[in-house]
């Protein structure tokens, strides 16, 4: 677990390196609420995909950019 | 581990998971369809799309890995594929801002770039009926950034997106999002960081490793690989002569180079500093060209007493071949008196060889530039 963990912070580590503007937390977004189902173009091939798509499973989401 | 990007250029972002190995699953979200407020934020969602925790700390990591969540009583059905231009049109039609600003998503989302047009007279009319929503000031924003980068580029462009992520900001001056775009390519006093120094380590390292670097279609230059500064720097004087001082040299009456210029933030504070993107491309309908064989282009900037600017002469440097075509850009940064109020032009010039065609007549002209500068009434 705590590899896993690890690994997580690391990519963590790698967005707070190259966008860290602020502490406070998103807007709209609520433990124990379901996760807004927006589709948006995939980057790998602009199909439209959805976080709906990832459902089944445990999803770590990472909202960055790379600036 | 699925990632949703918060940014204008997604290929900035495959050039960046490309140099730091990352494969997985990204979403991109040019206009901040998610309404985050800022960036980076780890969000861990069960297996029935529920937010379990929000930045979590290593004890509520450790919790949603080992916990059996209880599968919700009711869950939406997941929406798939892209939205139905045409039924949002439809409901468009009727000029409720909602369904404008849904249709004008889609348009920029799912439609090529020819359809920006439609997309910004979409988000433009909501704002119509809604000028205070700042998410549509945002996204009509980001509609008028990509469209000056994309063949469809019309005049003013970029100035409309830094005047609607200002007004936007104005509107909620805690969205971090919207903050960073002005930011981008604003002045280096506002800066938190160079937003895409990255760029040049990441190419270097993607290319020791033996691999061909993500190609970029629109690259950072200028105020996106600027240092953040704590204090401005203004230039020094008369480290080089005005170049035309007399004003001898003659006009380009023909406009053989059109010349647009930025200033971001689109709206500066007294006693604030803005960045001036200044651009200059060969009119194509008259078929004009650079004059490579010369000298280079000399831009002069000379603002008034109480002013300061980083630089007065600047110089553009000139590809080998003898003609050229290429768009030429100039920035500079200025800082303003702390009194100033209003709208101000200053006054700026620009010195080039230019040919009217191939072979044509090669001219050496100078094209004089004012420069607008709103500025907010009051002091800070």
């Amino acid at each position: 677990m705590l590899s896993s963990w690890a690994s997580f912070a690391g990519i963590a580590l790698i967005f707070l390196m190259v966008a860290s503007v602020g502490a406070a937390a998103p807007s709209g977004l609520q433990v124990g609420q379901p996760f807004p189902l927006l589709t948006l173009p995939a980057l790998a091939d602009g199909q439209p995909r959805s976080l709906a798509d990832f459902r089944g499973g445990k999803v770590i989401l990472h909202i960055w950019a790379s600036w | 581990m699925v990632g949703i990007l918060q940014e204008q250029h997604p290929g900035r972002a495959r050039l960046f998971m490309q140099w730091k190995q990352m494969d997985w699953p990204l979403l991109v979200d040019p206009l901040n369809l998610l309404g985050v407020s800022v960036v980076p934020v780890t969000v861990l969602l069960d297996e029935y799309g529920i937010v379990r925790a929000i930045n979590p700390k290593q004890d509520e990591f450790q919790q949603f890995m080992e916990e059996v969540y209880p599968e919700p009583k009711h869950m939406d059905a997941p929406r798939t594929g892209r939205s139905d231009l045409a039924a949002l049109e439809q409901a468009a039609l009727g000029h409720d801002p909602d369904a404008l600003r849904n249709y004008a998503d889609a348009l920029f989302l799912w439609s090529d770039e020819s359809h920006l047009d439609e997309a910004i007279e979409g988000y433009t009319q909501a704002l119509q009926k809604d000028p205070e929503h700042g998410p549509t000031h945002y996204r009509l924003g980001v509609a008028f950034r990509r469209r000056y980068e994309s063949p469809f580029r019309r005049a003013n462009d970029f100035n409309q997106a830094a005047q609607h992520w200002g007004q936007a900001l104005d509107i909620d001056p805690n969205q971090y999002i919207w903050r960073r775009r002005i930011q981008q390519y604003g002045p280096r006093l506002d800066k938190p960081y160079s937003f895409y120094d990255w760029v040049i380590q990441a190419r270097e390292e993607i290319e020791a490793r033996g691999e061909t670097p993500v190609t970029l279609t629109v690259e950072p230059g200028g105020a996106e690989l600027a240092y953040p500064a704590q204090t401005f720097d203004p230039a020094p004087t008369a480290t080089r002569p005005e170049p035309d001082p007399g004003g001898r040299i003659i006009r380009d009456e023909q406009g053989l180079i059109q010349i647009e210029a930025t200033v971001v933030p689109a709206t500066l504070q007294p006693g604030g500093s803005g960045r001036v993107h200044v651009v200059l491309r060969p009119d194509q309908s008259q078929k004009a060209h650079w004059n490579n064989e010369v000298d280079d282009l000399v831009f002069w900037v000379d603002p008034p007493a109480g002013w300061e600017v980083d630089t007065h002469y600047l110089t553009v440097g000139r590809p080998p071949e003898a003609v050229s075509q290429e768009v030429r850009k100039v920035e500079f940064e200025l800082k303003i008196p702390d009194e100033l109020t209003g709208p101000v032009t200053i006054p700026a010039y620009v010195l080039y060889y230019v040919c009217e065609d191939v072979d044509g007549t090669c001219l050496y002209r100078r094209q004089d530039v004012s420069l607008r500068i709103n500025v907010a009434g009051g002091r800070k």
